[in-house]
Formats: structure tokens, C-alpha cells, sequence
């Protein structure tokens, strides 16, 4: 594995990337602000795209950017979708809390 | 068999009756009183032309004997056709002939009735099926025919719907019938799977190849099937129901025709009873059984029809004795003469019951002779015709069957048969004595006779009040009559002359002149005898009956006979009850015991338990819906560190 092309070691990359994707994690489960979930949810998308970009680097393959472009369309997507909902959620109930939202509880 | 060629007049005479069924029912209400004569005239164009084809049905070159008609195939090995040889020329010439004769006599006895053109209809259907029986070529289109002269009967015994019995009455009857039709179709299976034909000359070609158990295996089914139709021992129940339709009905499908149709299969079928000894016994034991317990039972019926239908039973028993133990040609030469003189019975029958307003307990008749003249001489005819009196039809062909049971062999039968020809002697004369003779007892009051459900006892009036009530029967059903008496005479001379009458020669190229060896009663001790026991039977019933002295004393002697009579033949020897204990009890009990058990265990239960597993199974799975985001995600992240950690375990595939 050459790692010329990259400044630091990708040990470095996978490190910050599993730093942030776990941040992300937590984030979603222990936040009940709908809001906070979109951002964490952001924050582990990134977390899969430093990584994609750091292994495109490391073997000089670039489809790990063709992968990381598709990951941000989704998240865009992703975005729009959860924060439409987050709306329609509030005009009903003139507050988000998650926990609240358990219309479908079997 | 038959020679083959284009025949139009047998297609003609075939497919009139049907044309003629089709535009009845289509316009017969529009037709009105042409009805009767339109449905009249097509069955005597269709006998015109029966007669026409005469010589092509009974020519014979180089072994073929009669015409044959190519109708079309199906494939290989079914070839459907029509065949004209003399067998199916003597019937279709009576089913045609006499068929005629009872349409003419039911437009006068029909007259009136709300549903005249419908009558004429399901006739003329019945003629066409019966004919389709009788023609066919083989034995898919003879098991077509035999099914829609069941239809037929059904039809014309449930005529009177509104009237319970009557529906009943065909209910039995097309059942039992099927029952029949289901043991030729088995027969069918049998002998395709042998011959891969359905024609009867590869069948009967191939009838000496069968091994003995198949071939007594077809005879059997055939046979289940004769015995249905023709009303033996023990499918014989539904006869005497059947006297519930009107009684031209009676006379043409319930006497002359159809209850004949399993004489005609095994006079057809005669190459395959002729290989097989066990057949021929079973077959001719149940016909002689049959003969001398409808004869007994004639006895002890009190309405007319019901007495003519046991003797119907009882004849045709002689005609399957006749052709079950190999005497072909007095078997089918009784159901020659017979379907002269018992039309003619019912007919004259008929004439009583129209004059007497639908009566036909003939406790409530007598004295006719004086009212009914004419009546009585077609009774009369018909009577000693049945007993054997010579030179009536009868005395010929009753004597060619009687005798044949011992020229081939079973004393037994022959015995059955002389007695039986004495008891009929007996209620025929009864009949005729009771009836016509004394005092007319219908303004008698019936609990004097006996007679314990006066209202259960005779038909409905179901006419016009005109066509009822003592008037003498017009011309119309007069002349059919009349013309009927010439062959209840003389039919039976055809037959006299032995190998050289004109019926031996008729048949010679059908059923091979048997060369058996002569028995030791000859055939002229054979009458001799047979004619003493019958005029015994006749002198008994009228001491009973017709002396002056039990003239006199009508009314006590039938209170007596009819409060006297032992249970074992007022309940017909229990063949009803057996039947109904053996086959619908039986059947009732499986279905009770399905519907007890097996159904809601197994049928249902099997429902039950799916029903309740599915609901089991949401219940768990419902429980992992809690309906909480976060909880989701928890799962989910649970779930790809289970996927990591299995990879970081135990390692990927490369």
C-alpha cells in the first residue's frame, strides 16, 4: 500500500472518521430533538465520506469520490425529506419531541 | 355390422322427432290444439319412413346384415354411426308405430290441460332419445340414448309438478335410472380398455378373446344398467311410482318402450352373454325372480295403473328371462306382443280413469261394462292377450320364452315361468272382473270398501270440467284403441311355425338358429300346460270375483281383502324399505357422521388453528412496534455492530 499521496497516515483518517460517525450515533439515539437527529445523521454521512475520500487517496482508485458525490446527493435528499416531516410533525402537534410522534405503535 | 352406405330416410326418421320436439317447445303455446296433431303427425312421418327403410334394414350381404349410416368420428376407434338391422327395425318400428298411435290417443286425454303443447313436446323428445338408443352404432351414443330417455321419463312423470307425489315420483325414478347409467358407462370403460372401440361389432368381435372374469365383469355392468331401466329385482321401486304421469305416459314409456330398452341391450349385446355361462344364469334368475314377485304383487294392488305396472315388472321379468338364458328371439318376441297389448291395456285403462273423473281404485268402479263398452272390449283383448290365451298375441311369444328357458337348459325357470303365467291369469281377471262387473260402486262410501285415504287414492282432477265426469271418451282416443286391438290379436301368428314363421326368418341373420337338443317336454305340451294353469289362475278369480254370488257381496268381500291384506305385500315385500335402509339410511349416517365429526375437527379445525397462529404471530411481532424513533435507530445500530463484529470476528470471504 503506498501512502504517498497522502499527508498523514490513513490510520489518522479511519481514526477521526470512526470518532465522528460514533458522535453521530449518539447523537441519534440520545437527542430527542428532531432537528439535533438530522444533524447527527449529517454527521455520520460525513464520517462515510472522509473515509471514502481517505481510501480514494490511499489506492489511487477514484471511485471513492464518485461514492462520496452519491452519499451527499442522498443526504441532501435525506434532509429535505426529514425536515418536510419535522414541519408537518409541528403544525399538528406545536412541538417536536421524537418520542411523542408514536402514532404507529403496534 | 351392416352394410355401409348413405341411408337418408334413417337420418329422417331419426332427427323428425327432435325437430319436431324443438318447435314445440319453442312454439307450442302459439300452436294451441295443433299441437297435439303437429307432434302427431312428425312421429308417423318418422314411422312412414321406419317402414320405408325396411328393406335396407334387413338386407344382408355376405354377413353384414343391415344398413348402416357413417355419421362421423371422433378418433381413432370412436366412429359414431346409425344402425338399421332387424333388432332396431322391430323396435323403432313400435317406438315410431305405437308411439304414433298413444300421441293421437293424448290429444283427446290431454285436452284441456294447461300445459298441452308442453306434453307433445317432452313426447316427441322422448321418441327421439328412445330412437337415438335403438339406432346407435355403438355404445357411447346407446349410453346417450339411455340417459335422455331417462330425462324424458323424468319429465313426463313430474308433467303434473303441482302435485307432490308426482314429483317424487320422478325424482326416484331418475335416480334409480342413473344408478343404471352408471353401470354402463363402467361397462363402457371395460370394454374400451379391452377393444380401444366403442362400436359394438369390434366389441362383440372380440367377445370370445375376453378372459371370463371381464367379460362376466361388462355383462354384469350392462346388466346393472337393463335392470334399472327395465325395473328388475331390485331396482324396480321406481315402476309403480311412475304411474304418478299422466297415463299415455304410462302407456309408451312405462309399458311398450322405454322399460323395454334393457331387453333391447341384451337381445344387442347377445354375442357377449352368448361367451359367458355365469352371465346367462345371473341374468335369467333375476328376470324369473323379477317375473313371479311383480306377478304377486299384481295381486294386491288396488289402483288400475299400479296393477298394469306390476305386470309391466312382471313381463319384461319374462323378457330378460327370455334373452338372459340365450332365447333371444322369444325374448324380444314378447316385447313384440307385449307392447301391443299393454299399450292397449293402459289405453283402455286410460278411457276408465278419463270417464271416471280421474278414479283409478278399482274398488270404486264396477258394473263398467254397461257405462263403458268399448272399454271393456280393449280390456278384454288386452287381457287374454296377457294371459296367454291362443290365439292371442300373447299365448306366442310367452310360450317361445317359456320354452326356451328349458331348451337351453334351466327347469327351474321354466317352472317360474308357468307359474307366473297362472298368477297373472289371476289379477289380470281380477282386474277385469272387479272392474267391469257388479254394480258400480263409486257412490259408495270409500271407508265400506276399505279404502282408508279416499283422498290419497286416485289422481287429482287436474282437467277441464268438460273432459270429465262420465262423458264417453271422444273418437280420438277411441280409434288409436281400436286400431291397437288388430295387433294384440294377431301379432302372435309371426311367431307360430317354428323355424319357418315369418319371425324366425325375420331374425335368422341376427341370432343364429340354435340346434340345442330338443328337451323332453316338447313345445306343444309346453302350451298345453302352461294354458291348463292359466285358465286354473283365471277360474280362481272368478270364483272370487266374478260368480254371481261374490258379484253380490262386491263391497264386504273387498272390505275384507283390502283390511285383510298381509302387511308383507301391502309394503310390496319392504323393497322399499330395504332400499332406503341399505342406501339412504347408510348414506344419511356417513353424512351425519362427517358433519359431527370430521367436519368441524378436521375441516374446520384445520381453519380454526391457521386462523389462530397468524393472530399468535402478530401479537409477537406487534410487540417490537413501539412507535419510538430513537429506539428504531438503537436497533439499528445494535444490528450493524452485530455485522461488524461478526467480520471483525470471524473474518470476510477473501
Amino acid at each position: 500500500m503506498t501512502s504517498s499521496l497522502l499527508p498523514v497516515a490513513l490510520g489518522n483518517y479511519i481514526a477521526l472518521s470512526a470518532v465522528l460517525f460514533f458522535m453521530g450515533v449518539v447523537g441519534v439515539i440520545v437527542r430527542r430533538n428532531p432537528l439535533v437527529m438530522l444533524m447527527s445523521i449529517e454527521l455520520m454521512f460525513n464520517a462515510a465520506n472522509l473515509l471514502f475520500m481517505a481510501f480514494a487517496r490511499a489506492w489511487m482508485n477514484n471511485a471513492g469520490h464518485i461514492f462520496a458525490f452519491l452519499v451527499i446527493t442522498v443526504a441532501a435528499a435525506e434532509a429535505a425529506i426529514g425536515l418536510a416531516i419535522v414541519v408537518a410533525v409541528f403544525r399538528t402537534a406545536k412541538h417536536v419531541d421524537v418520542d411523542d410522534v408514536a402514532m404507529l405503535k403496534g | 355390422m351392416g352394410v355401409d352406405g348413405s341411408y337418408p330416410y334413417i337420418v329422417a326418421l331419426w332427427l323428425l322427432p327432435l325437430l319436431g320436439a324443438l318447435v314445440l317447445w319453442a312454439f307450442g303455446p302459439q300452436m294451441r290444439r295443433v299441437a297435439g296433431w303437429f307432434g302427431s303427425g312428425v312421429v308417423g312421418l318418422s314411422f312412414v319412413l321406419t317402414v320405408l327403410s325396411w328393406s335396407a334394414g334387413t338386407q344382408n350381404a355376405g354377413g353384414a346384415v343391415g344398413a348402416h349410416q357413417a355419421l362421423g368420428s371422433w378418433f381413432a376407434g370412436f366412429h359414431f354411426g346409425l344402425l338399421l338391422d332387424p333388432l332396431s327395425l322391430l323396435w323403432a318400428l313400435i317406438i315410431t308405430g305405437v308411439g304414433c298411435l298413444i300421441h293421437v290417443y293424448s290429444i283427446g286425454y290431454m285436452d284441456g290441460d294447461g300445459a298441452f303443447a308442453r306434453f307433445f313436446a317432452y313426447m316427441n323428445f322422448f321418441v327421439f332419445a328412445m330412437l337415438t338408443l335403438v339406432l346407435s352404432d355403438n355404445f357411447i351414443g346407446l349410453l346417450v340414448g339411455w340417459g335422455l330417455v331417462g330425462l324424458a321419463s323424468y319429465f313426463l312423470i313430474g308433467f303434473w309438478f303441482f302435485k307432490p307425489t308426482a314429483v317424487a315420483a320422478a325424482r326416484k325414478a331418475f335416480v334409480i335410472n342413473v344408478v343404471g347409467d352408471v353401470g354402463i358407462m363402467l361397462a363402457i370403460f371395460l370394454i374400451v380398455a379391452n377393444v380401444h372401440s366403442i362400436g359394438f361389432g369390434d366389441a362383440f368381435a372380440a367377445a370370445g378373446s375376453f378372459s371370463s372374469t371381464t367379460l362376466f365383469a361388462i355383462c354384469l355392468c350392462l346388466f346393472i344398467g337393463a335392470a334399472a331401466k327395465s325395473a328388475q329385482i331390485p331396482l324396480h321401486t321406481w315402476l309403480p311410482d311412475a304411474m304418478e304421469g299422466p297415463t299415455p305416459v304410462s302407456a309408451l314409456i312405462h309399458a311398450a318402450t322405454m322399460v323395454t330398452a334393457g331387453v333391447y341391450l341384451i337381445a344387442r349385446c347377445a354375442p357377449l352373454w352368448s361367451h359367458n355361462s355365469d352371465a346367462q344364469l345371473l341374468v335369467g334368475t333375476i328376470g324369473g325372480l323379477t317375473a313371479i314377485v311383480g306377478a304377486i304383487l299384481g295381486c294386491a294392488q288396488w289402483d288400475i295403473k299400479r296393477i298394469l305396472a306390476y305386470s309391466t315388472m312382471s313381463q319384461i321379468g319374462y323378457m330378460i328371462m327370455g334373452v338372459g338364458v340365450g332365447a333371444y328371439e322369444g325374448g324380444v318376441a314378447h316385447f313384440f306382443t307385449h307392447a301391443f297389448f299393454k299399450a292397449q291395456l293402459f289405453l283402455g285403462a286410460g278411457l276408465i280413469i278419463h270417464a271416471l273423473a280421474n278414479e283409478q281404485d278399482v274398488r270404486r268402479m264396477g258394473g263398467l261394462v254397461k257405462k263403458l263398452p268399448f272399454a271393456f272390449v280393449a280390456m278384454l283383448t288386452g287381457v287374454l292377450a296377457i294371459c296367454g290365451i291362443p290365439p292371442f298375441s300373447g299365448f306366442f311369444s310367452k310360450d317361445q320364452v317359456i320354452y326356451g328357458t328349458l331348451q337351453h337348459g334351466h327347469p327351474w325357470l321354466y317352472a317360474v315361468g308357468i307359474v307366473t303365467a297362472g298368477i297373472t291369469a289371476y289379477y289380470m281377471c281380477r282386474l277385469l272382473f272387479v272392474t267391469f262387473l257388479g254394480e258400480y260402486r263409486g257412490d259408495v262410501d270409500p271407508s265400506d270398501l276399505g279404502i282408508r285415504h279416499p283422498e290419497l287414492a286416485g289422481t287429482p282432477d287436474v282437467h277441464d270440467a268438460h273432459a270429465s265426469h262420465g262423458h264417453a271418451p271422444a273418437w280420438i282416443m277411441n280409434v288409436p284403441v281400436a286400431i291397437l286391438i288388430v295387433p294384440t290379436v294377431f301379432a302372435g301368428w309371426l311367431m307360430f311355425g317354428g323355424d319357418n314363421s315369418p319371425w324366425a326368418r325375420f331374425f335368422a341373420a341376427e341370432f343364429a338358429p340354435s340346434s340345442l337338443p330338443a328337451p323332453a317336454i316338447s313345445e306343444g305340451l309346453t302350451a298345453i300346460v302352461a294354458l291348463l294353469v292359466v285358465l286354473l289362475g283365471a277360474a280362481v278369480a272368478y270364483v272370487r270375483y266374478g260368480t254371481a254370488a261374490a258379484r253380490a257381496g262386491a263391497v264386504a268381500r273387498l272390505r275384507d281383502e283390502s283390511v285383510r291384506m298381509p302387511a308383507l305385500l301391502r309394503n310390496a315385500f319392504y323393497f322399499d324399505a330395504a332400499l332406503d335402509l341399505i342406501f339412504v339410511r347408510a348414506s344419511q349416517a356417513l353424512g351425519t357422521f362427517f358433519s359431527r365429526y370430521v367436519d368441524p375437527h378436521a375441516i374446520d379445525g384445520a381453519v380454526h388453528e391457521t386462523a389462530i397462529s397468524a393472530g399468535w404471530l402478530g401479537t409477537l411481532t406487534r410487540s417490537f412496534q413501539t412507535g419510538l424513533v430513537r429506539a428504531y435507530a438503537f436497533i439499528i445500530v445494535l444490528g450493524a455492530a452485530c455485522f461488524i463484529a461478526y467480520y471483525a470476528l470471524v473474518g470476510g470471504t477473501h
